[in-house]
């Protein structure tokens, strides 16, 4: 089968959708690409054919079905998420869940042949309890009081009921865990890039990365070749928080963890609607994911978790000094 | 590079009548250079705060650096820390524990191998000492990695030394992926109802799980070493439990040792017994293919064959010793 010669990539504006489409866009085979987003991408002003559709809009699944079917659509990538957690806990909702449901019925109405949902491994969730690895077939527990975790976790979970209705499209979804490089910018970024780094006393869990380059190959692999199935996306090898952090020569601030929580109670709150325990979990239980499966499907990445940690860490340091 | 050290040695001493003629005239330039620029003479008073500051900060980031390595494999054991550890822990084997170490011969020589042990104590000491007892007999092989329970393994501060020195959390999918690689496993299938054995209840094992060891062994084509630790029993022997406070702070429940709330942190040092680590002849699992694992009564069977080697041996050795200490 040859790959599809029109793809709509929902969500351009986002780092995802935007890398994905210069990606495409200088791939050897040139592509038709179409974005949607609610927001002009002017990155992509004049290479791409833009649709503005708000997905918290009612009638955004016939409007976006409109939109496939007259662009003859083959392939859809849903990127359409939240980089970071704002405070509009009802929005986020309302845009991640309800805007997934959208595409997907704009999908089987336009009869689109392939669909490529991002993920994350974080929907897993921070356990102490979880096994070193976690594999794909490792229920996705979220985490409480992480309102976007918990979204995605509903979108993969109408996406499961979604894809028995339809057995034509081909789904894959890819969870890649935190990603790391000289380009990306979301909470998890922005948390690591401060001078001072805030960490839970007592813990020092194995964490892993993905650059963004193995993660937009994975990406564009799937919609251009198809690889219908889940798969995590993440670099080779952990590395524990403290060593990353020092490796990056951050200044470590330990805090116990009761401190910690109350300190950024108000602070979070403002920023992500969360509590502290939806980010700093993280940081505190394992939720390491195993990669095999996606190395066999995409082939081995070029960075381990380690050189992402370094290009991203470099990256910064060029930009401090620039 | 120590060879070179020793010969520059000599020189240094044949060099000290010399350096002292340095010192004479570095002092003379000294005084002249006073003399003759009096702003050189006044004492510097300016301190550079910043970079007294940076200063600082940089030996606080890489304070922790020297002492691990920057790469840790996949389930957090760092080899630098080992390698810094392994004096404390050949002091632990020969002279504290004066572990008497037998039937190392009859282990496996190639390929992944589940030793079973009997659990002792709150503490990992018995899974440390296995596995530096076996990595020390086997030279440079992959170190075996020890089980740990889950609410020691993600207890604060504990959590990050337990996966440094290659402490695992148990639970089936660590032991099968290790296995899968050809690594060597210890595991403590008594779980905490061993961990939480008193004083009078200790080597009498407790019921094994439910033929977990027995199932990832089958599954994964190792063999099963029986292994009895006598003397770990007696490092923190557990008067009496209080449960009702551990509920509260996490614990399964909270020991009550001669000595450990009574003296506080003094009280978690343990007791110097004499330990007998006995590897027993491997039961060959790995022979029955992977069909096996289905089969319950035979799971079952097995499981309580190994309980039950586990405790002859444990026997054995309880009746040769002749005191806890000697």
């Amino acid at each position: 089968m040859s790959g599809p010669r029109s793809i709509a990539i929902t969500g351009v504006g986002t780092f995802l959708g935007d890398a994905l489409a210069h990606r495409l866009l200088s791939a050897k085979e040139p592509v038709r690409l179409v974005g949607i987003d609610a927001r002009r991408p002017y990155r992509l002003e004049g290479r791409i054919r833009f649709h503005k559709v708000d997905f918290t809009d009612p009638t955004a699944d016939s409007r976006l079905a409109e939109i496939l079917q007259r662009e003859s659509i083959e392939a859809v990538v849903h990127a359409a998420f939240r980089q970071a957690p704002t405070s509009d806990i009802e929005y986020d909702h309302e845009l991640e869940t309800l805007g997934s449901l959208h595409v997907m019925n704009a999908c089987a109405a336009a009869k689109v042949r392939r669909l490529v949902v991002s993920s994350s491994t974080m929907l897993y969730g921070p356990r102490p309890d979880n096994p070193n690895f976690l594999t794909e077939a490792h229920p996705l527990r979220g985490h409480k009081d992480a309102h976007c975790v918990q979204n995605r976790v509903e979108v993969e979970s109408l996406l499961d009921a979604w894809r028995i209705k339809h057995p034509d499209t081909e789904v894959t979804v890819l969870r890649p865990c935190w990603i790391m490089g000289p380009s990306v910018s979301d909470a998890v970024v922005r948390y690591f890039a401060r001078p001072v780094v805030p960490t839970l006393m007592g813990y020092d869990p194995l964490l892993q990365f993905v650059h963004e380059e193995d993660c937009l190959h994975a990406f564009e692999t799937a919609v251009t070749c198809g690889r219908p199935g889940v798969f995590n996306v993440v670099g080779p090898g952990v590395a524990p928080l403290s060593t990353l952090l020092r490796l990056a020569g951050k200044t470590i601030l330990p805090l116990p963890p009761a401190v910690l929580y109350r300190l950024r109670y108000y602070p979070s709150q403002a920023q992500s609607g969360d509590a502290p325990a939806g980010f700093y979990d993280y940081l505190r239980y394992l939720w390491v994911a195993d990669g095999e499966r996606g190395w066999e499907a995409f082939g081995e990445p070029v960075y381990t978790t380690r050189e992402a940690w370094i290009s991203f860490v470099s990256s910064r340091r060029m930009k401090r000094y620039r | 590079m120590p060879d070179q050290r020793d010969e520059s040695e000599p020189e240094e001493e044949f060099d000290s009548d010399l350096s002292g003629a340095l010192d004479n005239a570095l002092e003379e330039l000294r005084r002249e250079i006073r003399d003759r620029f009096p702003a050189a003479a006044q004492p510097v008073r300016d301190v550079d705060w910043f970079a007294l500051f940076d200063e600082l900060r940089q030996r606080l980031n890489t304070f922790g650096m020297v002492e691990r390595s920057g790469e840790v494999d996949e389930f957090g054991m760092d080899e630098v820390v080992l390698r810094r550890s392994r004096p404390l822990l050949d002091f632990m084997q020969d002279q504290y524990w004066r572990i008497d170490v037998s039937g190392l011969a009859s282990l496996p020589t190639k390929g992944p191998c589940l030793l079973v042990s009997n659990r002792s104590g709150m503490l990992p000491y018995d899974g440390l000492m296995i596995s530096h007892a076996v990595s020390r007999w086997q030279g440079h092989g992959a170190r075996p990695r020890f089980l740990v329970a889950d609410w020691l393994i993600t207890l604060p501060f504990v959590q990050p030394y337990l996966a440094q020195l290659g402490g695992v959390r148990a639970c089936r999918e660590n032991a099968e992926r290790i296995l899968r690689r050809a690594g060597w496993v210890v595991a403590f299938p008594e779980g905490v109802k061993g961990a939480a054995k008193v004083y009078r209840d200790r080597y009498r094992l407790q019921r094994f799980g439910r033929g977990g060891v027995v199932r990832v062994a089958i599954e994964a084509g190792a063999p099963l070493v029986p292994v009895a630790v006598v003397g770990a029993e007696e490092v923190h022997p557990v008067l009496f439990k209080i449960e009702t406070l551990a509920r509260s702070i996490g614990l399964p429940f909270v020991p009550v040792t001669p000595t450990f709330p009574l003296l506080g942190p003094m009280g978690l040092l343990p007791l110097p017994s004499k330990w007998r680590i006995r590897f027993g002849e491997p039961i060959p699992v790995h022979t029955l293919g992977p069909d096996a694992a289905q089969d319950e009564l035979l799971i079952s069977r097995l499981t309580e064959e190994l309980r039950e080697r586990i405790q002859s041996m444990l026997n054995q050795a309880l009746r040769a010793r002749e005191s806890v200490w000697s």
